[in-house]
């Protein structure tokens, strides 16, 4: 017979109440004026939420919000990166997922692979927006140009569809990861159009596969295999390249893009490109090259000097006149521009953080190993100093993603922007002005808190298999 | 291993992305003729006067307008813009293209107007925009055709019980940033040594908001805002508001262009002018493509005896703009008194009955 441990004393509601709520007078006492007042203030939001609010402003404007001006006959481009961005999103979810697995076979580790499903229930704030905007657009009547039901529907079919991606057997991983970036640059290019200049991303994206994969082992001369792998290359651009040309059909260029799309197009880009741009900051401000130290330095140190709103008026006034004469930057261009420069010295600063936190024996260690500094950087300093400044990063992110709010200052119809105009309009002058700044304000939080929540799960990731 | 990943993954979506932005400027350089006409007519323009046939080739106006002005510019929940300065971007492209539906617009802030026209963004200024002689002169622009006479004036809540400017001593005074209405205001204030403060916002999505919530006690802007304000907010059942008599500036509202272009001016302005002229001969967007009588002037104007005075515009120009948009008695309409104000004893009125509409003959 076995002994069972003997139950905890059950724990009443009385117990719990008493232990957490009124363990002492004065906790009593801040229990006795909080909770009502918080009672009070759920009420008032519920009131607001369901009986006093006017939606009608963001009902009857929710395309407007997702897509501002941009033409409604096109609307078919703005569908189609949807569903092309899920499925990109599925396949990178299972080619990622499965390269894990396969690590945590190799480690002889158990490892629970991640699912669509999942990675939504983690996204739950991003869950909680489109929801609203399925509720509001299905009090609307649904003679759009498409239901949006449908449009969610098909999102997840793709997602679903490109996440079988993890079935691909190891050695083609990589193909999972190139099809997840060939997807990116289509479903911008869905939209962007695929005029005869959109080769390059696509050719840079095969070139760099095809540099890996092109079977040259067996020659010795690293010349030779260098060349063979050049002549692959040029083989792969000029067949992209000659595509590209075929096809040839104008899209929207993004100086036409506007409202939510665009404030996530632009967030995305600028976070994308202001990355690797202050992390290459952050090694120069540390080199032993002191004149890369110094202009490296002096940018950052002016960058960060200099509120990003001045930095914005500089990009429209004084940029457009530095330019040769001819040269025709979009204001979306020229705002994307100074927003990554802007970032990239932020997040230069918060590496350096991470590198000056390591500990110098790690960079010995690595010495005393024989190794060159470029794979010591790469695979002992980098790898710690990131992931030690994951939080303060992410947070950069997202202070990226809300100053892109700013651009409705400089005359380009972002996310908040669409407000200013929703209000102008006959039926909405006076009326709703809380109303839609509340919608955008769960816009911009589910997107914000997204990325949070997916920070603390990579942070948390990291830290286990380091 | 996995942050090299993470790197490796992030280098090559920033090199796509990178190869994505050069792709888009790559596109605005070698798309069709549209984009690179432009490109070439701005350096023209800096030669010597070539926007007409630079937007006669493109096909298109590029029109800068405001995107949040009641009866002025307004963009629908559909995405489409509308209102009485955006009718006359749609008067400039019917009198140049032959089809009002050819513009393309470009929101502006007041900040950013004049920036726009200097740089070739845009061909023609069309935003609620006040002549004045240091724009004229310091800007680089060319003020045309003056389509709407406005002045400043002053709203409080009918409550306070204020009706002249020296009640306002010591109140706070709401307006929008970077206007003529924020210089005016200091100016005649000052002038008549009235202390106030000043509280600048940035549009008026903010700063209704804040007037109602009592921030300010008036709200200073053009009359004809006032008035659409006025009525929406009571409309919206809000307090009742009073716009005081006193109007304390000149408001010259009209297109403006680049300095440098003559040509391209001049089509503007005949344009804009043509729908004061059709209305002076009573011809409106019913009746112009019917007209059989034989006025010489009206043959003129019409362009049915081929008339041709030389401004680069087709000769039905006229009979494109009033039936496609519709002469400016018609474009006022359609805009003007919903925001509550009446062309009758306006400025804004022809000059036979009393206002300043009064424009060159065409002939």
């Amino acid at each position: 017979m076995t002994t069972t441990a003997p139950a905890p004393p059950r724990q009443t509601r009385m117990d719990w109440a008493r232990k957490n709520l009124f363990r002492s007078w004065w906790s009593g006492l801040i229990t006795v004026i909080l909770v009502p007042l918080i009672v009070y203030l759920a009420y008032l939001s519920l009131r607001f939420f369901f009986v006093t609010g006017q939606w009608d402003a963001v009902r009857v404007n929710l395309t407007l919000f997702m897509q501002g001006t941009f033409p409604r006959d096109e609307q078919w481009r703005l569908i189609s990166q949807i569903m092309i961005f899920a499925l990109a999103f599925g396949i990178g979810l299972g080619t990622n997922s499965a390269a894990s697995q396969d690590r945590a076979e190799d480690a002889g580790l158990d490892y629970e692979r991640g699912s669509i499903a999942g990675t939504l229930a983690r996204m739950w704030s991003l869950v909680a927006f489109i929801s609203l905007l399925l509720f509001f657009a299905s009090t609307d009547d649904l003679g759009n140009f498409i239901n949006p039901f449908l449009v969610v529907g098909g999102g997840l079919v793709m997602a679903a569809i490109g996440y079988q991606a993890h079935r691909f057997p190891r050695r083609i991983r990589r193909v999972g990861w190139l099809l997840t970036a060939t997807f990116l640059v289509l479903g911008f290019q869905v939209v962007s159009g695929f005029d005869a200049g959109g080769w390059l991303p696509l050719s840079i994206i095969f070139g760099g596969a095809v540099y890996g994969a092109v079977p040259v082992d067996r020659f010795d001369s690293a010349w030779l295999r260098f060349a063979l792998r050049l002549v692959a290359i040029a083989v792969v651009v000029l067949i992209v390249q000659a595509v590209y040309r075929a096809v040839d059909s104008p899209g929207i260029g993004w100086d036409k893009w506007s409202g939510l799309h665009l404030t996530l197009m632009v967030s995305a880009i600028a976070i994308v490109l202001a990355f690797p741009l202050g992390l290459l900051l952050a090694l120069a401000r540390r080199s032993t090259l002191p004149a890369l130290r110094m202009m490296a330095t002096v940018y950052i140190e002016v960058i960060r000097g200099v509120p990003l709103i001045t930095l914005l008026f500089m990009g429209q006034f004084i940029l457009g006149f530095l330019l040769p004469q001819g040269t025709v930057l979009s204001a979306i261009t020229r705002a994307i521009a100074v927003m990554t420069l802007f970032s990239a010295a932020y997040i230069a600063e918060i590496v350096r953080g991470g590198l000056q936190a390591l500990d110098k024996g790690q960079n010995e260690a690595g010495q005393a190993l024989g190794m060159a500094p470029p794979p010591i950087m790469r695979r002992i300093i980098l790898p710690q100093a990131l992931t030690a400044v994951i939080p303060a990063m992410v947070g950069q992110f997202i202070s990226l993603f809300k100053d892109s709010s700013l651009l409705s200052i400089i005359a380009i119809l972002e996310f908040l922007g669409v407000r200013k105009i929703i209000h102008a309009q006959p039926d909405f002058r006076s009326v709703a002005f809380a109303e839609t700044l509340v919608f955008v304000a769960i816009g911009y939080w589910a997107f914000a808190f997204a990325m949070s929540r997916e920070s603390q799960r990579l942070e948390r990731r990291l830290r286990v298999t380091r | 291993m996995k942050i090299i990943k993470l790197l490796a993954a992030m280098t090559a979506l920033m090199l796509i992305l990178a190869a994505c932005t050069s792709d888009d400027d790559g596109a605005t350089a070698t798309d069709d003729d549209g984009a690179a006409d432009t490109t070439e007519a701005v350096d023209l323009v800096q030669g010597g006067g070539e926007r007409l046939a630079a937007v006669i080739a493109a096909d298109v106006v590029v029109c800068g307008v405001n995107d949040g002005l009641p009866g002025f510019g307004v963009v629908g929940a559909d995405g489409t813009y509308s209102g009485f300065d955006v009718d006359f971007c749609r008067v400039v492209a019917a009198g140049v293209l032959g089809d009002a539906d050819k513009v393309e617009y470009k929101p502006l802030t007041a900040d950013v107007r004049f920036t726009a026209l200097q740089s070739g963004d845009i061909d023609v200024l069309i935003r609620n925009t006040t002549w004045t002689a240091t724009r004229d002169g310091q800007e680089g622009a060319t003020f045309l055709f003056t389509v709407f006479y406005d002045g400043q004036g002053m709203m409080v809540p009918a409550s306070t019980g204020f009706t002249t400017l020296e009640d306002l001593a010591d109140a706070n005074i709401c307006v929008l940033s970077g206007t003529t209405t924020e210089l005016n205001l200091t100016a005649v204030f000052g002038a008549r040594g009235i202390p106030f403060t000043g509280v600048v916002f940035e549009d008026n999505s903010l700063l209704q908001p804040a007037y109602e919530a009592g921030q300010c006690e008036a709200w200073t802007s053009d009359a004809s805002q006032l008035a659409a304000f006025k009525s929406s907010i009571e409309g919206a059942g809000g307090e009742d508001q009073f716009i005081m008599a006193e109007i304390i500036s000149k408001e010259p509202l009209g297109p403006v262009v680049s300095d440098g272009d003559t040509e391209w001016a001049q089509a503007v302005e005949w344009s804009v002018m043509a729908t004061v002229q059709a209305w002076e001969f009573g011809l409106d967007s019913g009746n112009i493509g019917s007209y059989s009588g034989d006025n010489p002037n009206i043959l003129n104007f019409i362009g049915t005896d081929n008339f041709d005075p030389g401004l680069g515009l087709p000769s039905d120009f006229a009979v494109q703009i009033v039936t496609q948009v519709g002469n400016y008695k018609e474009i006022f309409d359609a805009h003007i008194p919903a925001i509550g104000l009446s062309l009758e004893g306006s400025p804004n009125n022809i000059w036979t009955d009393g206002g300043l509409m009064y424009v060159p003959p065409y002939r």
